[in-house]
């Protein structure tokens, strides 16, 4: 066991946490904000010439081949930073659903292009049933010619304004997990995108599909095999969310440090005051746990490991955590944190977004509880104890 | 990033298990816990236990082998303290993981030779005389002298809230050797004999069920070379030992004890069906196990720190709060959880769990202001770990 980060790992971080740190000035990312792309193209460029667009795709589609876990410090170091990029839609997505299902001449089309930051791509999952259930998946995928023909409406898109195609998933049987994945290239006829207006700084997107065809060579995986494809997506991307939320809640920490250290109220910094002491240190806690469970997380599930229960953990953790790191920092702060034009406020915003993305903290608890009923087991975890002879 | 336990170090673990689940059989635990100091076991047993875990092996097994230890990572030192934690065995307290690394680090060359080897034997109990009636939080108001006199020093005074001092063979003893210095530095450090003419001990009983202990020094003649450290350099010593003390408090193994408890009292059937087919109960079983699993990481996080050089401190401080907030929530929900049966004692025929639930509600209150305490901690992170002023 080395629940730590490795030599390499803490470069990669620290090399991150610098890039993202000048990579924009908080003027530049607030004018992004309800832009149509919502991200700088060339700050993304810039990401991609530093190997991240790549970096957890094997070297042949010119990767780096790293884990999870290099990924998620990235993220997080984009999180601290309040970096918008297509990190989420383009990688931890489209990329590596393709990746795990797509064909090779799928994979050969778009990973390299991804790798190198060309190709912006995403998926669409959710839709106004809300959830992220497979019952909740109502667009219809039926056979058509020799493909298929699309029909409904898709949320929370994100960077479909950018994207160069689309992954979506629908009902192609009448079992409850009968869904398929198909790719559908953006400028397809019938195909209706429109920017939602949301907190944080993803551009996320409304897709109506309305009559849209595809050739049979879109579905990505097997006709009707989607959902443990999308299953897995899901728990990367909430472990990512973790641990950008992660670096959301040490940006705030750090900003709310600065400020306790210099504003002097009744002839003191306020920093020594017993009450902000306190507050620091809940805040302080409550990032290290968050920090330690998305780590875990993103290990878990780049080692091969199921690596659900370590994310149902970690996201529902966080989700809360984070937001209540925010709003300490903002108790702390006081009128000046209300200010549009003190970053604050952009933490504020993304830990809104990032606690709702890919399942909120009950979310995962529900997915927690389903687990101690079902496999109690499992939801103790892979090291627990024998329970002590008295009460099995 | 490596989760899970190497092949050895599972191996290992398997091993401590086995060991404790032989040792510690309810059987033994009926025979040998104290009625009159509810909720503990004997200090017979536990001197008895603690010499077990020495011919085991245990006690030194992280030391390094210069010391006659198994230089072992503190990796297993970690899992070790989790299934000792785990099983309620006795023996895991200063005796074993404070004193041997504070005298390591900070004793002459004769008291690591006179010491050590009892110590890893497990023949030696210790209490750590730090606290007096005005000096607890505030460490360095300490007013037990110790004045000097040819090879002696002469110590007289009272300390207090002394944990395990009836069952202690030496003490290690904080004075004031200065009273003309500043606070911090007229302060000397001691190991004192307990068998020393002039010590007399009483007993408080604590809401808890046991009884805690105050230690009146009258007179008491200690030899120069028992002063651990230099003279008025006390303060030094103990800021030097006390993130030893915090490192082995911070291990999981009680949280993960109480959640397993609570599971079982949940998924037990009776009339009416089991407490865990209710979703409110599943819902705060799921944000104990989300808390616990916070505790767990935090703790072997540290270890894993340690096991590669490097020498975490206000983390410390942190974990132990962490394990501690976090045993205390189970010890709230697990009342509730309990419902009416939660008031009932050990002893009666109806009392769930042993009556433990009960027993340790009252006991971890001791959580919230020993070594520290929450909001002693909060100051000691906000501080030291993160730079603000005092």
């Amino acid at each position: 066991m080395d629940i730590t980060i490795d030599d390499d790992q803490k470069m990669l971080r620290e090399t991150a946490m610098a890039f993202a740190q000048e990579a924009m000035t908080a003027d530049a990312i607030r004018a992004l904000e309800g832009s149509e792309h919502g991200f700088d193209a060339k700050v993304w460029r810039k990401m991609a010439e530093m190997g991240w667009a790549g970096a957890v795709f094997p070297e042949e589609y010119g990767g780096a081949g790293t884990g999870l876990l290099e990924l998620a410090l990235i993220v997080e170091a984009l999180g601290q930073g309040a970096v918008p990029s297509p990190i989420y839609s383009t990688v931890v997505e489209a990329g590596l659903l393709l990746l795990d299902a797509g064909s090779p001449a799928q994979r050969d089309s778009y990973l390299p292009r991804i790798a190198s930051g060309e190709a912006i791509l995403t998926t669409a999952i959710a839709e106004p049933s809300g959830g992220l259930s497979p019952a909740g998946i109502r667009t219809r995928i039926t056979p058509a010619g020799n493909g298929f023909t699309i029909n409904g409406t898709k949320l929370f898109v994100r960077d479909a304004g950018a994207a160069e195609a689309i992954i979506c998933l629908g009902r192609t049987g009448d079992n409850e997990t009968d869904l398929t994945l198909l790719v559908v290239p953006r400028d397809t006829p019938g195909l209706k995108i429109r920017r939602l207006q949301a907190a944080g700084g993803e551009a996320l997107w409304e897709v109506v599909f309305d009559d849209v065809n595809v050739d049979a060579d879109a579905v990505v995986g097997e006709v009707g095999g989607a959902w443990s494809h999308v299953a897995r997506l899901l728990l990367r991307g909430a472990a990512m969310k973790s641990a950008e939320l992660v670096g959301i809640g040490q940006a705030s920490l750090d900003l709310t440090l600065n400020y306790a250290k210099t504003r002097v109220q009744f002839d003191r910094p306020i920093g020594s005051f017993q009450g902000v002491h306190h507050h620091c240190a809940e805040m302080y806690r409550d990032l290290e746990v968050s920090r330690l469970l998305a780590w875990q997380a993103a290990a878990a599930l780049g080692d091969g490991m199921a690596g659900d229960r370590e994310t149902f953990i970690a996201k529902a953790k966080t989700s809360e955590a984070i937001q209540a790191v925010t709003r300490t920092a903002h108790q702390i702060h006081g009128a000046i944190g209300f200010y549009r034009d003190y970053p604050l406020e952009l933490y504020y915003h993304r830990a809104i977004a990032a606690a709702a993305a890919y399942g909120d903290a009950g979310h995962h608890r529900r997915a927690l509880a389903r687990m101690l009923r079902e496999n109690l087991g499992r939801f103790r975890g892979e090291s627990s104890h024998e329970l002590p002879v008295h009460y099995v | 990033m490596d989760l899970k336990f190497t092949a050895e170090e599972a191996a290992f673990r398997d091993e401590v298990r086995a060991f404790l689940r032989r040792e510690i059989t309810p059987a033994v635990w009926e025979a040998h816990r104290d009625l009159a100091e509810q909720g503990m076991w004997t200090a017979e047993f536990t001197k008895a236990f603690r010499r077990k875990l020495g011919a085991a092996g245990y006690i030194g097994m992280g030391w390094p082998k210069e010391y006659g230890g198994g230089g072992r990572s503190r990796v297993y030192q970690a899992i070790f303290w989790d299934e000792m934690e785990y099983h309620r065995a006795p023996g895991l307290d200063r005796a074993i993981t404070y004193i041997p690394n504070a005298l390591m680090a900070l004793g002459s060359e004769a008291q690591k030779a006179e010491f050590l080897p009892r110590i890893i034997r497990g023949e030696l109990s210790w209490f750590v005389g730090y606290s007096e009636p005005e000096a607890g939080s505030d460490l360095a108001n300490v007013k037990v002298r110790a004045v000097e006199d040819g090879d002696h020093f002469v110590v007289t005074g009272q300390k207090a809230f002394s944990s395990d001092a009836h069952m202690a063979d030496y003490g290690w003893v904080l004075t004031r050797s200065d009273s003309a210095s500043s606070k911090h530095r007229g302060l000397s450090m001691f190991i004192i004999d307990m068998k020393s003419p002039g010590i007399t001990i009483t007993k408080y009983p604590t809401l808890a069920g046991w009884t805690h202990h105050a230690v009146h020094f009258d007179q008491v003649r200690v030899p120069r070379s028992m002063l651990v450290g230099e003279v008025h350099q006390g303060w030094k010593t103990v800021m030097g030992a006390i993130d030893f003390e915090r490192a082995a408090l911070s291990s999981p193994g009680l949280v993960s004890y109480q959640f397993d408890r609570l599971l079982a009292w949940c998924t037990k059937e009776r009339e009416g069906g089991r407490l865990i087919d209710d979703p409110l109960v599943q819902d705060e079983l799921v944000r104990l196990a989300i808390e616990a699993e916070g505790a767990k990481v935090m703790s072997y996080w540290l270890a894993c720190l340690h096991a590669k050089g490097l020498r975490p401190q206000h983390e410390t401080s942190l974990a132990l709060l962490v394990k501690r907030e976090t045993a205390r929530r189970l010890d709230v929900s697990g009342l509730e959880l309990l419902g009416p049966f939660a008031p009932l004692r050990h002893g009666s025929p109806w009392a769930p769990l042993e009556g433990e639930v009960e027993v340790e509600y009252r006991d971890h209150l001791y959580f919230q202001f020993a070594a520290g305490g929450f909001d002693i901690t909060r100051n000691v992170v906000a501080t030291r770990g993160l730079g603000l002023p005092r």
